[in-house]
């Protein structure tokens, strides 16, 4: 009887992620980032053909993306998603690594954002967790008034990363969500000294939402960051980056809205129609860039 | 303070929103959130928000959101410290 202890069996996986990673690592020594693309294909097909898990992962996506697919060409889609994240994890260990590295980045709109803060408002930045959202946080920089960033553990740790890995230092203070009430009393102080707060707007975690159209579906989004706006006054832009070629990123606000009750009566009402309005941005996102999605979970029931 | 306590539960009452809650309902000592008078997060933008507008203070931070939002009673006290420090944008009402 063959007997495999789950602890070794953990361990033992553990130690081949380790190596994976190592081997990805020296190659982008070696060899650089096409080296590390070149190595990505036979690790990604492997991982594609041998594993179910991902199937499940992105399926919930992928059907509603692609519904009429059949499953070759489901398995396909599968194959450029999980290729398309691959590319963006080695972009980040490439630059990581190669402090002389650059992306090309073009912008679309910035004179918007620039604008919007001019006008002393305050401004919310949502993004979501699509294309290369560290690429998106870095411009941020060049920003002419501070910029916070409101996140959970999770992405907090990988934007230190990103940042610690290249030696610059974060663009953007952190605010914590686990902190007093979520954070909001020192986001809400940022938007009235005029400052900008940069927020995933796609994962919900907790908190208020709103029940929108997504994909041909109704998905709850959260909402909390309209009241954030609509109390303060500050507006809201929809900025999202996509990966564009080996070397490229294309940084671009996809749209720009002024939230505000019409009246205490039509508050729900109201904030369904600003969830709506990012939901519409992120689906003019991923029609262009279909698989550039990296919400690898059931995003439909979350 | 009496006078202020009063016009910060009414503040809340109808600027949050809560039909169900009447001012003289509102414990001077009990908490805002959770279990107290059951406020949320974004409750607290409004009322960070209220409270620059109306009184023209602001609450910067957590350490001072946790000490101003502890009670109604902890918030007259806190309006009444700082009013004066920051500029005012609306109605300035005097602490009794």
């Amino acid at each position: 009887m063959r007997y495999v202890v789950p602890g070794f069996q953990k361990a033992v996986l553990k130690k081949l992620e380790a190596l994976g990673h190592g081997i990805f690592y020296l190659t982008l020594r070696i060899a650089g980032q096409p080296g590390a693309y070149a190595l990505l294909v036979p690790v990604v097909l492997t991982y594609v053909s041998a594993s179910r898990r991902i199937h499940q992962l992105t399926s919930p996506y992928l059907r509603k993306r692609f519904p009429k697919h059949n499953p070759v060409e489901r398995w396909r889609d599968t194959f450029r998603i999980v290729h398309s994240f691959g590319q963006v994890l080695v972009d980040r260990a490439w630059l990581g690594l190669n402090r002389s590295a650059r992306l090309h980045c073009s912008l679309d709109e910035w004179d918007t954002i620039l604008g919007l803060i001019e006008q002393r408002k305050g401004l919310v930045l949502l993004t979501a967790h699509v294309g290369n959202w560290q690429v998106a946080l870095a411009h941020l920089k060049d920003l002419p008034v501070p910029v916070h960033a409101l996140m959970h553990y999770e992405e907090e740790v990988v934007a230190k990363h990103y940042f610690d890995l290249r030696g610059e230092s974060c663009p953007f203070r952190i605010i914590k969500t686990d902190g007093f009430l979520g954070g909001v009393v020192e986001a809400t102080a940022a938007i009235q000294r005029g400052e900008v707060v940069t927020i995933m707007g796609d994962r919900l975690a907790g908190g208020p939402s709103a029940t929108v159209k997504f994909l041909d579906s109704q998905i709850r989004f959260p909402a909390g960051v309209y009241r954030l706006a609509a109390a303060t006054g500050a507006p809201v832009a929809v900025l999202l980056a996509a990966k564009t070629g080996r070397q490229s990123y294309h940084l671009r606000v996809w749209d720009v809205f002024h939230p505000s009750y019409s009246s205490r009566k039509h508050r729900e009402a109201d904030l369904t129609a600003w969830t709506s309005r990012f939901s519409k941005a992120l689906e003019a996102y991923v029609t262009q860039f279909p698989y550039q999605w990296y919400n690898f979970y059931d995003f439909w029931n979350q | 303070m009496d006078q202020l306590k009063q016009q910060l539960k009414e503040m809340i009452v109808q600027d949050l929103n809560l039909p169900d809650v009447k001012p003289e309902d509102i414990d001077d000592k009990a908490s805002l959130f959770e279990e107290g008078l059951g406020l949320d997060s974004l409750d607290a933008v409004e009322l960070v928000v209220l409270l620059q507008k109306r009184f023209g203070v602001q609450i910067a931070d957590m350490d001072e959101g946790k000490e101003a939002f502890a009670s109604i009673e902890a918030l007259a006290q806190f309006v009444q410290a700082h009013q004066g420090s920051s500029e005012s944008t609306g109605t300035s009402v005097s602490a009794t």
